[in-house]
């Protein structure tokens, strides 16, 4: 049991670290796409993550990503390494693609619990390919190969590292000034910056942050480290700089054997300090040569190899350790949902139990003295609307990932389509609810698809209007008026009116009536949103076969979206999505029948009307309908659909609510009006069946319920 | 360890022991380990379209639940609410609801030898159904209400059918 659990535990963690580097790998790749070559931060980013990659999966037993990950790194590393010239740089990224799409494949097998069985033999022939290509043409050149990345396991238990030729000894003293803090630390900041180019490291006292002792230990008798590494002293005096806090630093070369006794030193050393004085040199080296003496006696022996410093391939540290300061990327943590609606509710009691306290009747009583009563009042509302705010900001996420993804279509279908395109992103943080990301991503992909592929010409095409512009596609977000405008826009040939009105036509969608040229352009592009409505008279892999525009209006009008078409023939064509910021809540108009309150969304509510009783007409049938400037719409009474004993029957006394939805126009009436205001969202217990005509509950600012109500079921 | 007895003490200290109320002239007996508590009554929104004996909503504490009048249920005369009446919150298999009851009695234990199966002749009594025993306490007689017939039995096909729809609706939403 236990076992199976941790695995499982470790599996979600490398689905998800590795999630994220394969996105921050894209991500660079995309970025850097148009350019000429990676920048060099850029290689060592990508040469990282595929060595991580290729780490993790390796202990988790999946091959196939291992080799992948290993093929592409070794890519990277001769890049990094020999800095050839001979990169083709749009073949490069399409690799680095492949790879990425083939792991991620790879991820969603594993994530949906099926063996990860992906065949990366082609991609890797191919990548060998381009490696030898550059490979060869490097030697063409005459430059020189640097040594092999060697595919090496990952290391999980200490190896002392076998010191080759190149690999000096060192003895390293380092004394504080007497008066300084802290030393301990001190001492492990040096032993830190050392870690980055030793192959082994050893130093006393040994335990340098949890045991108190070492300060005393390090004040007395200095700080000392056995250094194997491949540099010279002056490199190590750089990093051990004397200074404000250290004395003196001490740097001896020893022998390889002197180095395996540990600090068991004799008395042969070379002494050589460069900052300290003569005498004081000398005297530090009796101290030295007393205190080594009297460590012996006291301590056991240590080696190199009782502390585990993992080891990195040589000559790979520099440049793997000294990571670049990162773009300042904020942390996240993933909280279950059901925490945060938790959060939520109780926050809204907060609120109602707060309106509550403030309003109690006991604070009615005259002569009551409030004044501080009022100031602490009032500073507990804006605590409480600040928390609100919070929890609300705490379900957003900005649009990045989804306008990445885009970006990655454009590529790859402009590629594909052989079509020069540019594409550009604005406002990509735009913050949006995270459930409104999920629905809108499907219509996004397929507008930006749509604009690639028949917005935009071909490049003949292009070059036959006289259009000296790169073909562009536009992806842009906004917050207006409560509602995030999501625009793609293209420089393209933008859409054919006549064309369109010919096909709707020949669908039977045109008004015989009507003239052609009486219809508005708005109202001829909404042709294209319905079914088995396309223009494109050839089907291709990405369009064309007329499902596609009325499914993104489907699931754009499903969260309470909207899609607008504008177009220029020539100029090119946008379409703008307008959805809502959040489902979890809405805006509202709160009524009131009887006393009971209801909710209707404000989107959907085209005006109010007090009406008048001869307006009203009344079929025998019991059904009534109103006339309200020439237009005759059905009457719903909210209170009699209701069931309601109590309500307002008087026409003119209560108030009539006009909807558009789909096209269709009914009027709701009600006993009056109570105020707009944003509601949070529930849903109806699932006990009870579903009722048509009523979408969800919310809590009003009193705590009761009011029905949210769907004007959708209400027309049905 | 000690967690674990203390469970199987919390089970030991519940078993047996029924909350009884009244509803019309009998006295009706509910395990305790379903009920989570009881409340004042509260002022319903009322859901059209539904079957009477659903009063409607009730907000607890920012949760909203379905209430239901047992009285209707049983389908027996409605009673007026006064200020007697109570909601007993009642959990059964992660369905909250409420059950609207003219008067809490008390909290009885009977013991598993002083239930009886209740009378297969008789009567076709409507809520028999939902009474699983005749639980004697004294010269009382408590009858023992199976709380999952009670909210669903012939209502179970369309309660789970809704639920299904609401499920839809949620990932709409």
């Amino acid at each position: 049991m236990a076992e199976e659990f941790n695995v499982e535990g470790m599996l979600d963690v490398y689905l998800f670290e590795n999630e994220q580097l394969l996105e921050q790998l894209q991500e660079i790749v995309l970025e850097q796409k148009d350019a000429d070559c990676f920048d060099e931060d850029s290689i060592n980013e990508i040469f990282r993550a595929m060595h991580t990659i290729k780490g993790s999966s390796g202990i988790m037993m999946f091959d196939n990503v291992t080799a992948i990950a290993h093929k592409l790194e070794d890519v990277f590393y001769y890049i990094r390494e020999s800095h050839p010239e001979n990169v083709v740089h749009e073949e490069l990224v399409e690799h680095v693609l492949q790879v990425v799409d083939f792991i991620t494949g790879e991820m969603d097998k594993i994530r949906d619990g099926d063996e990860a069985d992906g065949e990366p033999a082609d991609i890797i022939a191919e990548l060998d390919k381009f490696l030898d290509k550059i490979k060869n043409g490097a030697i063409a050149e005459g430059q020189e190969l640097p040594e092999e990345n060697k595919h090496e396991e990952p290391q999980q238990f200490y190896i002392a590292p076998v010191a080759n030729s190149a690999s000096r000894f060192y003895k390293i003293y380092i004394n504080f000034f007497p008066e300084t803090d802290m030393v301990n630390v001190r001492a492990y900041k040096t032993v830190y910056a050392l870690k980055e180019i030793a192959e082994d490291l050893l130093y006393e006292p040994e335990d340098l942050i949890t045991d108190e002792s070492s300060v005393e230990t390090i004040q007395k008798d200095g700080f000392r480290i056995l250094l194997q590494a491949q540099c010279s002293k002056e490199d190590l005096q750089g990093i051990i700089k004397v200074g404000y806090d250290i004395e003196s630093a001490d740097i001896y070369e020893c022998k390889a054997e002197e180095f395996l006794q540990g600090f068991d030193f004799g008395e042969q050393e070379i002494q050589i300090d460069l900052e300290s004085e003569v005498e004081e040199i000398e005297k530090k080296a009796e101290e030295n040569e007393k205190d080594s003496e009297k460590k012996t006696a006291q301590k056991p022996k240590m080696n190199p190899g009782d502390f585990v410093i993992q080891s990195k391939e040589p000559g790979k540290h520099k440049k793997l350790a000294k990571d670049k300061p990162k773009n300042a990327k904020d942390s996240f943590i993933s909280v279950n949902v059901k925490k945060m609606d938790q959060l939520m509710d109780l926050i809204g009691e907060l609120v109602i139990s707060e309106s509550v306290v403030l309003h109690s009747p006991d604070l009615k009583i005259p002569g009551l003295e409030l004044s501080n009563f009022n100031k602490a009042a009032s500073q507990l509302s804006k605590i409480s609307t600040d928390l609100q705010n919070v929890i609300m900001s705490m379900r957003m996420m900005p649009l990045t990932n989804l306008f990445q993804k885009m970006n990655r279509t454009v590529f790859d279908v402009s590629r594909k389509l052989g079509k020069d395109i540019e594409f550009e992103m604005i406002g990509e943080h735009t913050e949006v609810d995270k459930s409104i990301i999920e629905h809108i991503s499907d219509p996004v992909m397929h507008l930006v698809r749509n604009a690639v592929d028949h917005g935009i010409e071909s490049n003949e095409e292009r070059a036959e209007s006289g259009k000296t512009e790169r073909g562009r596609v536009t992806l842009s977000a906004k917050t207006e008026a409560g509602k995030v405008w999501i625009s793609v826009e293209d420089n393209g040939k933008g859409l054919d009116r006549e064309k369109i009105l010919e096909k709707a036509k020949k669908q039977g969608l045109l008004d015989p009536t009507k003239p052609e040229s009486s219809y508005e352009d708005k109202e001829v592009f909404q042709f294209i949103t319905l079914p088995g409505f396309s223009t494109n008279e050839q089907v291709t892999e990405y369009s064309g076969r007329g499902v596609g525009m009325d499914v993104v209006v489907q699931n754009i009008q499903s969260i309470g979206g909207t899609l607008e078409i504008e177009s220029m023939a020539g100029v090119g064509s946008s379409m703008i999505l307008k959805i809502p910021l959040t489902l979890a809540i809405i805006d509202g108009i709160v009524v009131e029948t009887g006393n009971s309150s209801f909710v209707v969304e404000t989107g959907v509510i085209k005006e109010f009307v007090r009406v008048t009783e001869d307006m009203m007409i009344h079929e025998p049938t019991g059904e009534e309908y109103i006339m309200i400037r020439g237009e005759c719409y059905p009457v719903l009474r909210l209170g009699e659909w209701y069931g309601m004993d109590d309500f307002q029957r008087e026409v003119n006394q209560g108030m009539m609510l006009i909807f558009e939805v789909e096209g269709k126009t009914i009027c709701l009436f009600v006993d009056r009006l109570i105020g707009q205001q944003e509601i949070v969202v529930k849903p109806i217990p699932s006990y009870i069946k579903k009722v048509k005509g009523i979408s969800g509950c919310t809590q009003l600012g009193d705590g009761s319920i009011a029905l949210i109500l769907d004007p959708v079921g209400l027309i049905e | 360890m000690d967690d674990m007895n203390a469970l199987a003490n919390e089970h030991d200290a519940q078993k047996g022991k029924y909350m009884t109320f009244k509803s019309g002239n009998e006295y009706f007996g509910l395990k305790i380990q379903y009920v989570n508590e009881i409340i004042g009554l509260e002022s319903i929104t009322a859901i059209p379209e539904t079957e009477d004996y659903i009063k409607g909503l009730i907000n607890l504490r920012g949760k909203i639940l379905p209430v239901i009048d047992v009285r209707l249920r049983f389908k027996q005369e409605p009673f007026e609410y006064n200020d007697r009446t109570c909601i007993i919150v009642i959990n059964v298999k992660d369905t909250v609801v409420g059950l609207i009851v003219e008067n809490i009695a008390e909290v009885v234990e009977i013991q598993d030898e002083n239930i009886l199966p209740p009378p297969s002749i008789g009567r076709a009594d409507a809520h028999n159904k939902y009474v699983y025993g005749i639980g004697k306490v004294g010269n009382a007689v408590k009858l023992l209400l199976d709380p999952d017939k009670l909210i669903n039995d012939d209502d179970l096909l369309v309660a789970e059918q809704a639920s299904d729809m609401n499920i839809d609706e949620e990932g709409e939403v």
